[in-house]
């Protein structure tokens, strides 16, 4: 598997992991392009479905990541976000999904450098860790 | 102090000291109706009846080993509104269990209704409990009910009670407004009757049955009946987790699902009017097919069933109550249940959360708080 | 009313009024050093002492202390007056030979030199110090002890006192400045400075905010104000005529429903003191870029005379050679990694007022790391200035110091530095030193931003919601944001960003409405359940529930959109416009199908 590149799928929210993203693109950060961003408005607005649907189509990590608690642009959507992300942590090893595979983090709108770390430092991660199962099952 | 008094059996028949312990019910605790299992006269199936004439109470049988639903559901179509009067529901205690769930959720509502639990001794699958009763009716029960009191086994020729119930620790419905006890107590003599609320002291005393005592046996009978469960549920969970421990494991396990989404229909703690399932979210475009098909060249139809399982299980295996009806109600006979359960033991746990316990416990979803789970992020806020 | 004649000319008074106070009405100046409008007339100094004809004779009274009645014939400079007067003044001179006051009293009546023995003090015991203690602080820390020739003031025992608050009002009521607080209280006295000046001018607790103030009215500074926090004193309540001054006003918290809010609330200048290299606060010349602001400016602490500090800390001396140093906490990894963007500017142009005010013979030396004259005819002054002949030192300054190791360094600052042009390193000595300090984010910009929603950058400065398309938005509606707030910037560009940021919030104003982002929460009455989960987890209150059709309906008007109901919502009800489910999805199988034909 050394030709192996992780799929990452990002759920952002708009107003400060986006924005990170936004930062570390026009700081001219480099980071490995394995991360596909979904912005949504609020990490608070991630409808677990989502992460789930995500690894069943083949990604082989999921990363929601939204604003420092307490400074959510909707008060306290990250507080509910994170505990979505406890049941799906909780929900998706059962069936052999790595741990890692589902990730928050909270990355403000000025930490561009933070945004490129976290994606620099999943790769390798995910790399070790090998495909998602799901990619050689015929199923969805 | 729970107000205990008793039910005196006569003729070593507890279904008709039953039935005339309901008839009082009805005539002397001021509710207007009565929702119990009854043998229908048409067909010898059991079915929950809402009964508000005392002589209609004749076929009542809630101690038949079966509960074709989970009469949950229907106590929350009662109580969703305002009723007018009081009802009192003969429930199982999963049954009570999931309506308080749906309490919690606004699908039902504690004001006019008083529960009225029975210890529960498990029961037959829908498929199976016709093959043990046959055309036996009232005496099967009663056969039954001495033979797992007893402690004897309830497996007739190549069936047993459903696992569900073999798995389950909450034989007794302890959060019931009125608990009738038959765990530990001689039925052919009598039935405790016990008042765990102010209601359901209220309703007893209008009822004037005789004093008692809680037997001394009772408890270790309990103790015992659960720790055999407690067994057969740690096994279940040990042989589920093993045969679900990875996608491809999974995908076998739930192979045959053809998403008829009954598992969720008959889940009385899946209170949504129209699964998501069935909205136009998932109506994919046709192109849509051929592009997963192409993905892997090969792709299961119907799609979405692992994925339809999953999401029901971060839906509400925090509120799943464990009584069986997804297993019970499944035409291809997925043993979803035990992936339910085992699943929802550790959901429940990471929340600290156990369902149907109070209608005070929020559901895990339902609130958020500061400085919870900082395990998630590294230990930060 | 009463009528009487004052110096032959019949004048009417109310009854009551004393014959001072009926002259002063009359433009009749009479002479005295104890009375004071705050303070009871005590007839002490009589000098005051005016002639009054009763009919049949004539008497000489105190006309501090003296009440008008009808028909009496008052002479306030009659010879016999003037006389009586000078004989006063004579003594008081003997008292008092050195004083500056005195003499300059004794002048005004014409003495020269007095017939009596000299005696050597500065006190004339007019006793307004003691009287302004006593009647309006309530503390009597002072008073008036011995008698006879032997009065003087004297706090209790002669120790210093600690009933004594500092006020001050003793000082500043003596007429001789006799009167040094600092012998009286037993605590030192702290002096208020003035916030517009930079610290380098004093104030009253009563103070004109700065000369342009809008509107431009005295302010009392409640935490220094002797009336507030002792509920005595008001003496400024006597002197002002408009009758203006409310001593009694409360705190009150004054709640305005506005259509919108603009941030203005500017920056702080990055103090110097921690950059121990740079000795301000140790070397009394070296001066941040705001104090020199005050001291060129003509309203300043120096009307506009750009003075240096001498030996006593006094500004007086014309700087023969000025350092400015820039880029000090800006563009420095250590403290600020921004420029700061207006000190290039605002340096020219203290050179050029160096030149022209202090003479073309002073040396100013610019130490700077690049010179950013990016605005319009910013480059243009850049170059008239190096014609005026200031010296640019390509290279920041290292240090200063005052250890001076040649003989042309005694007594002078010495910036050390480099200039990297020549790759030299260099001691300039100098008489004074501008460090061109950072501008940074308010010390309260987290509070603020919390209250008004308003993020901070990495900086930070306020965050605009984006910084090409929406730089004067803030990720609040209707809340927008001006000036050096939102990051360092200079006055044009402040002007024309409050503009924007004025016509934003007249444009949301006027229109009388406000239009709701079209992402926002919406809830299928088909499939909703109404458990009302999502009531509760809404941060707006903008779900009700609907009793009726058993639903929850999100009001639009106060939904921002979060999506924390559809994120929990499980049959999909409830929805965010514009990220519902079926588009993330969609968007999802989009990636995916993409990542699969491509392979990453």
């Amino acid at each position: 598997m050394e030709d192996y590149e992780p799929t990452i799928i990002a759920f952002t929210c708009n107003w400060c992991t986006y924005t990170a993203a936004d930062l570390a693109g026009t700081s001219r950060l480099s980071y490995p392009p394995n991360v596909r961003l979904i912005r949504v408005m609020c990490t608070g607005m991630v409808d677990p479905k989502y992460v789930i649907k995500a690894l069943l189509e083949g990604a082989d990590a999921v990363l929601i990541s939204g604003c420092h608690i307490g400074d959510c642009h909707y008060m306290n959507g990250n507080l509910k976000a994170r505990r979505r992300v406890k049941l799906l942590k909780e929900l998706l090893p059962r069936f052999g999904f790595d741990e890692q595979r589902v990730k928050l983090t909270w990355i403000g709108a000025s930490d561009g450098i933070q945004f490129a770390e976290t994606i620099t430092e999943m790769v390798p991660k995910l790399k070790a860790l090998g495909p998602n199962e799901v990619r050689n099952q015929m199923v969805l | 102090m729970a107000k205990i008094a008793k039910i005196e059996v006569k003729e070593q028949n507890p279904l008709n000291s039953l039935q005339g312990f309901f008839k009082t019910l009805l005539e002397q605790g001021e509710i207007s109706a009565i929702l119990v299992p009854q043998h229908l006269p048409m067909k010898d199936v059991v079915m929950p009846t809402l009964v508000t004439d005392p002589e209609k109470l004749n076929g009542t049988d809630p101690l038949a080993p079966v509960f074709p639903m989970n009469a949950a559901k229907l106590v929350s179509r009662l109580t969703g509104k305002p009723l007018g009067g009081s009802v009192a529901v003969v429930l199982r205690p999963c049954e009570i269990r999931a309506f308080i769930e749906l309490v919690k959720l606004k699908q039902g509502r504690m004001e006019e209704v008083i529960l009225v639990g029975i210890d529960c001794l498990g029961a037959y699958s829908n498929v199976d409990y016709p093959r043990f009763v046959g055309d036996d009716g009232t005496q099967a029960t009663l056969r039954f009910c001495q033979n797992a009191l007893a402690g004897k086994s309830t497996a007739v020729e190549d069936f047993d009670l459903s696992p569900a119930c073999k798995a389950c620790e909450y034989p007794i419905a302890e959060n019931a407004d009125v608990l009738i006890g038959l765990v530990g107590v001689d039925i052919n003599q009598q039935m405790l009757v016990k008042a765990n609320t102010p209601e359901g002291e209220a309703l007893l005393e209008k009822l004037k049955l005789p004093e008692a005592k809680e037997p001394d046996g009772r408890k270790k009978a309990i103790d015992s009946l659960v720790a055999q469960r407690v067994a057969y549920r740690d096994k279940m969970f040990a042989e589920t987790t093993e045969a679900t421990s990875s996608i491809e494991k999974l995908t076998s396990y739930l192979a045959n699902c053809v998403n008829c989404f009954n598992c969720r229909v008959a889940c009385p703690v899946c209170y949504c009017k129209e699964c998501v399932f069935v909205t136009d979210v998932f109506d994919h475009e046709p192109t849509q097919y051929l592009r997963w098909a192409k993905r892997k060249g090969i792709i299961k139809m119907p799609t979405d069933t692992v994925f339809f399982h999953i999401t029901r299980l971060a839906h509400m295996s925090t509120a799943c109550i464990g009584c069986g009806q997804c297993s019970n109600a499944c035409p291809n006979n997925i043993p979803v249940m035990e992936l339910f359960r085992t699943v929802s033991s550790h959901t429940q746990k990471a929340f600290d959360y156990e369902p149907g316990r109070s209608v005070e416990d929020e559901p895990p979803l339902s609130i958020f708080r500061e400085g919870e789970f900082l395990e998630l992020t590294g230990g930060k806020e | 009313m009463v009528t009487f004649t004052l110096n032959g000319r019949q004048v009417e008074a109310e009854e009551g009024s004393t014959i001072l106070e009926v002259a002063e009405t009359y433009n009749v100046k009479i002479p005295t050093l104890c009375n004071h409008k705050a303070l009871e007339p005590a007839g002490l100094c009589r000098l005051c002492t005016v002639e009054v004809y009763d009919g049949r004779r004539t008497r000489f009274v105190t006309s501090c202390n003296y009440p008008v009645w009808g028909g009496m014939e008052v002479k306030t400079d009659s010879e016999d007056v003037i006389r009586h007067r000078k004989m006063i003044v004579e003594l008081l001179l003997a008292r008092c030979p050195n004083n500056e006051f005195v003499k300059g009293l004794a002048a005004e009546f014409g003495i020269e030199a007095t017939r009596f023995k000299l005696e050597e003090d500065d006190c004339v015991l007019c006793g307004l110090c003691v009287r302004m203690c006593a009647e309006r602080m309530g503390v009597s820390a002072i008073s008036m002890t011995g008698r006879g020739t032997d009065i003087r003031v004297e706090t209790p025992f002669q120790i210093k006192s600690d009933a004594c608050q500092v006020c001050g009002a003793c000082e500043s009521v003596c007429p001789t400045g006799r009167i040094d607080v600092r012998e009286i209280a037993k605590y030192e006295p702290r002096p208020l400075l003035s916030d517009w000046e930079v610290g380098l001018q004093e104030r009253g607790a009563a103070y004109m905010p700065f000369p342009q103030a809008v509107p431009l009215a005295a302010v009392i500074d409640g935490e220094a104000c002797a009336h507030v926090r002792t509920g005595n004193c008001g003496v400024c309540r006597e002197f002002c005529e408009a009758g203006a001054i409310d001593l009694d006003m409360k705190e009150e918290i004054i709640e305005v429903e506005v259509g919108s809010i603009i941030l203005a609330t500017g920056y702080d200048l990055m103090d110097p003191s921690p950059m121990k290299q740079y000795g301000y606060g140790v070397y009394p010349n070296v001066f941040t870029s705001l104090e020199f602001e005050r001291l060129s400016n003509a309203t300043g602490p120096t009307g506009g005379v750009i003075l240096i500090r001498d030996e006593n800390g006094e500004l007086t001396v014309p700087p023969k050679s000025v350092a400015i140093l820039h880029c000090i906490g800006s563009r420095d990894v250590n403290h600020h990694e921004y420029c700061s963007r207006v000190c290039c500017m605002y340096a020219l142009k203290y050179g050029h007022l160096i030149k022209e005010k202090v003479g073309h013979e002073t040396k100013v030396y610019n130490f700077y790391i690049d010179l950013r004259c990016f605005g319009k005819g910013y480059e243009e002054f850049y170059r008239r200035l190096q014609e005026e002949g200031i010296t640019f030192i390509r290279g920041k300054a290292a240090e200063i110091t005052d250890q001076a190791i040649t003989p042309e360094e005694e007594g002078k600052l010495v910036v050390i530095g480099e200039d990297t042009l020549l790759g030299k390193r260099l001691r300039v000595p100098v008489d004074a030193v501008i460090l061109c300090m950072a501008m940074e984010a308010r010390s309260d910009a987290l509070d603020v931003g919390r209250i008004f929603g308003v993020s901070q950058g990495a900086d930070g400065f306020f965050l605009e919601e984006h910084p090409k398309l929406g730089p004067l938005n803030t990720a609040t509606d209707g809340v927008f944001i001006a000036g050096a707030c939102q990051g360092p910037k200079d006055i044009p560009d402040a002007v024309s960003q409050a503009s924007g940021a004025a016509a934003k919030s007249l444009a949301l104003a006027t229109l009388g409405k406000v239009l709701v982002p079209s992402t926002i929460s919406w809830i299928d009455p088909n499939i909703c359940a109404g458990c009302q989960t999502c009531i509760g987890l809404c941060p707006y209150t903008a779900i009700e529930f609907d009793a009726r059709r058993g639903v929850s309906v999100v009001n639009e008007a106060l939904c921002k959109g979060c999506g924390s109901c559809a994120g929990f919502c499980p049959s999909g009800a409830a929805q965010v416009r514009h990220f519902n489910q079926k588009q993330i999805f969609a968007e999802l199988d989009g990636v995916m199908d993409a990542i699969s034909a491509v392979g990453i």
